[in-house]
């Protein structure tokens, strides 16, 4: 057995079993539970050295189906307590796993200014053009290839995850799809590694509600990114976005990464040891 | 002649005239010189630039209880006028407002830059007027307007006939000026010098020896330092081990934010300028998540942006700190000035039930205690702990012995959090039920354990389920807390006199020593109260509260609310009926209001009295009491 494999069990125990899986059959989001098993193996990442912040959707219910630390709390809010938890300790590997609709709708907030803060946050975007976990209403990415009416107040166009976190100062932006999960474990390996905010747009059908964007229609729509793609060069990432829209293809890759390496932070003191002894003069003298 | 006791309102124009500027000179070389500071109100508006602002002191030779009421003794006005020939007249607008509660015999300082100001009124009642150039002097006689307040300074150390060869004022600007350089500290010595000039001047010409006030220093027995709430509050964070603070600026909770942001870096702690309410207390979490003592701070609004979040905190078993400055609501409502109108929304607030608990501090000294004990109770209960204060506390400035800080500062002691050595053993459950309702709790990133937390209803492993059993079991390991805590940890209110009998005046918050102060008061006139002041208000330590409030004669509860809501929570979980003594107009408690409020009460035997210029002194309450 390779170390990759002994690994990649290690990330299925603590974890729920198998059969209590709660995705429909067929559910895109096994194949990016797939993904990340094989990406944190391949890593070799200890399990309590990971934190996996779920959010609140089908999507997030993956932080309970691996092992490694687990948490989520309210709709929306994945990113926040993810930028909280690596500030306060920077040597845990903190990654949140969302779905459009969290990300995009109710999250929008929030991920509009971590990708400004650009901490070393992995974010896996489970975008499957709906919400699922509330039965099927239109997510903020819903509409994806489909004819473009006119646009009213209630069906806007969609919202394209790459291009927004690329204005947004985004500092890794990848596409994948979830039907293609060795991809996507490369992509993600990638955006582990990154010092900064990487965001990961993963497409994961949704076989239950959305019957327009199926595994043959993504087949049938995505496309690697071009080998020559320079990632470091955020013009070259436009110009692909607007050529793949031209085409009608949707990228597979690393659109953009900023070549900037960071010093992170050190781990906020914690235990009684550390907290000890703390000189109140200079707060003391302010007041003098 | 008046020794050590004054009561002194420096007013003007916000950001423009320096109002606190010259406050806080005073207030620190008085509190050098051993004399007691209080500055419980401070004046100003949501406005930044233009409006009026003002800043009442009291000094004393006894440490103060409150201002007691709006009049004051020594009123200085530091407004000049733009124009002169405008129709109303900038620079009376302290004058208008304040100097009708000018006491007769009084004294007014006013900056008489653009001219003099008609004050035959207050000179009839004997008001000893002083115009004082102020602006002009440091604009054309020293070339440099912000000196301007050291005039005023100077002027009014002279009045006082406090410190008269500048000598506290030299070393006081040494210290604080000291590194910038000697031409500093010797340009305002001259400006205060010219401003005692000019009161020499003023008292010569009218023939005055004084003006009736006087302060001396006194001996002390150690140092002593001028600071507010939200101050203490801050520093008892930062020694009660938080390292991480999250905020969103909001008044007057931003000033917790902005001392954390320059101090905690210090301590190896880092503060958060969140991008919204919501971002800041999810960040606060996943900092308290991953182990580190975590704050957040807000105020009204802010804290209703935040409720989805109690939850969170609540079912996850996160302990962070919530730190409510209670400003007046609802809405926006009036953002600068105070009000008790959160404790209903500390208590209650959030969809589903948690366990909670709810702190309040009473005084300056109480923000910085209870600092501790909110942490250690958050570590203790892994639950959101509330520390509101108000308004008036935050804000609110008062001489502290530096001897308290350090008395009072206890170790900090992070309760059952696992090392890797307690993970050793086989089959760590997160929420593991206990008889306490407490379970061991991991951080992540230590090896052996393996965290798995969730918002969602979860097993003792943490695995998310909606088997009746077990949630049942795991609504009421929660909740169990709350019982753990009355056991063990509740604090009964703070009482000040003798309950058997008597009339009880019962409170929260910055209530505290207007409540006394209207004690003593009211025993001058011969009346006995006796005070019950909370600090302690969730869950609710009944059987603490009950038999101390049943020995009592009449329950009063003085609130600066308009339901009176620490009230309804005694009469929900005590059962006895209470009385109101209610303010909601903006203002602090005085003390007159309380005096005044508790005689009305006790000679018309109405429940409810409405304090506060304008609202109506006494409601009779129309539904009748009883059937
Ligand atoms: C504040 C709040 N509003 C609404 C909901 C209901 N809700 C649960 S999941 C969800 C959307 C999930 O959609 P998405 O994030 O795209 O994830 P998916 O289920 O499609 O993977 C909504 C609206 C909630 N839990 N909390
Ligand atoms: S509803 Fe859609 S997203 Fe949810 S589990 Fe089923 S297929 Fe997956």
């Amino acid at each position: 057995m390779s170390t990759a494999a002994v690994n990649q069990k290690l990330w299925e125990q603590n974890a729920t079993p198998k059969h209590r899986i709660q995705w429909c059959p067929g559910c895109g989001d096994f194949g990016v539970l797939n993904a990340l098993k094989a990406a944190l193996a391949r890593l070799e990442l200890m399990p309590h050295d990971v934190l996996l912040v779920g959010g609140i959707g089908c999507s997030g219910q993956i932080r309970n189906y691996l092992n490694g630390n687990a948490f989520h709390g309210t709709h929306g809010g994945a990113l926040a307590y993810a930028l909280g938890a690596k500030m306060a300790n920077p040597a845990l590997t903190v990654i949140a796993l969302a779905g459009d609709g969290d990300t995009l709708a109710i999250g929008i907030e929030n991920f509009v200014h971590v990708c400004r803060r650009d901490p070393a946050v992995t974010l896996l975007i489970m975008n499957n053009g709906v919400y699922g976990l509330t039965k099927g209403q239109k997510s903020p990415t819903h509409g994806l290839g489909m004819p473009q009416g006119v646009s009213t107040e209630e069906d806007p166009p969609f919202v394209d995850p790459l291009r927004l976190a690329l204005v947004c100062g985004a500092s890794f932006v990848a596409q994948t799809f979830s039907g293609d999960p060795k991809h996507s474990a490369d992509v993600l390996v990638e955006a582990l590694r990154h010092p900064g905010f990487a965001v990961i747009n993963d497409f994961s059908p949704c076989v239950t509600y959305n019957k327009f964007n199926t595994y043959d229609w993504y087949k049938e729509h995505v496309e690697h990114l071009p080998k020559d793609h320079d990632p470091a060069d955020m013009q070259a990432a436009w110009r692909l976005l607007d050529e793949f829209d031209r085409k009608g293809k949707l990228p597979l890759g690393v659109v953009y990464r900023h070549p900037r390496q960071r010093t992170a932070h050190q781990r906020l003191p914690l235990w009684d040891e550390e907290l000890a002894d703390v000189d109140p003069e200079p707060m003391l003298r302010l007041f003098r | 002649m008046v020794v050590n006791n004054l009561k002194l309102l420096v007013g003007g124009v916000q950001l423009r005239d320096g109002v606190t500027t010259v406050t806080d000179i005073l207030g620190k070389m008085f509190v050098r010189a051993g004399l007691h500071v209080l500055a419980m109100e401070k004046g100003y508006a949501s406005t930044i630039y233009g409006a009026h602002q003002y800043d009442p002191m009291v000094v004393s030779a006894t440490p103060p209880l409150s201002y007691g009421d709006d009049r004051s003794d020594i009123l200085v006005a530091l407004e000049f006028d733009t124009n002169p020939d405008a129709p109303i007249q900038p620079n009376r607008d302290t004058i208008l407002r304040h100097g009708k509660n000018l006491v007769d015999g009084g004294v007014l300082l006013y900056d008489s830059t653009t001219g003099t100001v008609d004050t035959g009124d207050l000179e009839r009642r004997g008001v000893k007027v002083f115009p004082l150039p102020a602006r002009q002097i440091a604009l054309r006689e020293l070339k440099r307007e912000v000196v301007k307040n050291t005039v005023v300074t100077g002027a009014l150390l002279r009045l006082l006939e406090f410190d008269m060869d500048l000598a506290l004022f030299r070393q006081y600007l040494e210290e604080r000026f000291g590194r910038k350089g000697k031409d500093i500290v010797e340009l305002n010595l001259e400006a205060a010098r010219r401003g005692r000039a000019v009161i020499e001047e003023v008292l010569r010409t009218n023939g005055w020896h004084d003006v009736g006030y006087r302060l001396v220093p006194q001996p002390t027995t150690g140092r002593a330092v001028l600071l507010n709430g939200n101050d203490a509050l801050s520093m008892g964070a930062i020694l009660a081990g938080c390292r991480f603070y999250a905020g969103y600026p909001i008044t007057p909770a931003s000033a917790i934010l902005e001392f954390m942001e320059a101090h905690l870096p210090r301590y190896g702690g880092r503060a958060l300028q969140g991008q919204n309410e919501r971002e800041s207390i999810r960040a606060a979490i996943g900092a308290a998540l991953a182990g580190v003592r975590s704050a957040v701070g807000s105020s009204g609004p802010g804290i209703s942006l935040k409720v989805e979040e109690f939850g969170v905190a609540g079912v996850t078993e996160t302990p962070v700190v919530i730190i409510d400055t209670q400003r007046a609501g609802p809405s926006t409502g009036m953002p600068t000035k105070p009000e008790q109108g959160d404790l209903a929304m500390a208590v209650f607030a959030g969809h589903g039930e948690i366990p909670r608990i709810v702190l309040a501090a009473g005084t300056i000294e109480e923000c910085y205690t209870l600092a501790f004990e909110a942490f250690d109770l958050a570590d203790k209960y892994q639950c959101p702990v509330f520390l509101l204060s108000d308004l008036t506390l935050a804000d609110g400035r008062r001489d502290v012995p530096e001897e308290f800080f350090l008395k009072n500062r206890r170790p900090v002691v992070r309760h059952g959090l696992l090392r890797e050595a307690d993970l050793r053993q086989d089959g760590y459950r997160r929420y593991q039920i206990t008889e306490s309702g407490i379970s061991p709790r991991n951080v992540p990133g230590v090896p052996g354990g393996i965290f798995k937390s969730s918002g969602s209803e979860h097993d003792e492993q943490g695995m998310i389920t909606t088997d009746p059993p077990k949630r049942k079991a795991m609504v009421e390991k929660r909740m169990r807390k709350m019982q753990t805590y009355l056991k063990e940890d509740a604090k009964p209110p703070l009482v000040f006199g003798t309950p058997d009998g008597a009339v009880l005046l019962v409170g929260w918050g910055s209530t505290r020593l207007p409540l006394l102060d209207a004690q003593a008061r009211l025993r001058a006139e011969g009346l006995e109260t006796c005070v019950v002041h909370f600090t302690h208000l969730w869950p609710f330590p009944t059987h603490l509260v009950r038999p101390l409030l049943q020995r009592g004669k009449d329950i009063i509860v003085v609130e600066q609310n308009y339901a009176g809501q620490l009230a309804d929570l005694i009469q929900q979980e005590c059962l006895l009926p209470t009385r109101r003594i209610l303010k909601y107009n903006g203002r602090p408690f005085y003390t007159s209001d309380i005096t005044g409020g508790v005689r009305q009460l006790l000679t018309n035997g109405t429940r409810v009295v409405r304090v506060g210029d304008r609202a109506p002194a006494v409601v009779l309450e129309t539904v009748p009491e009883g059937d």
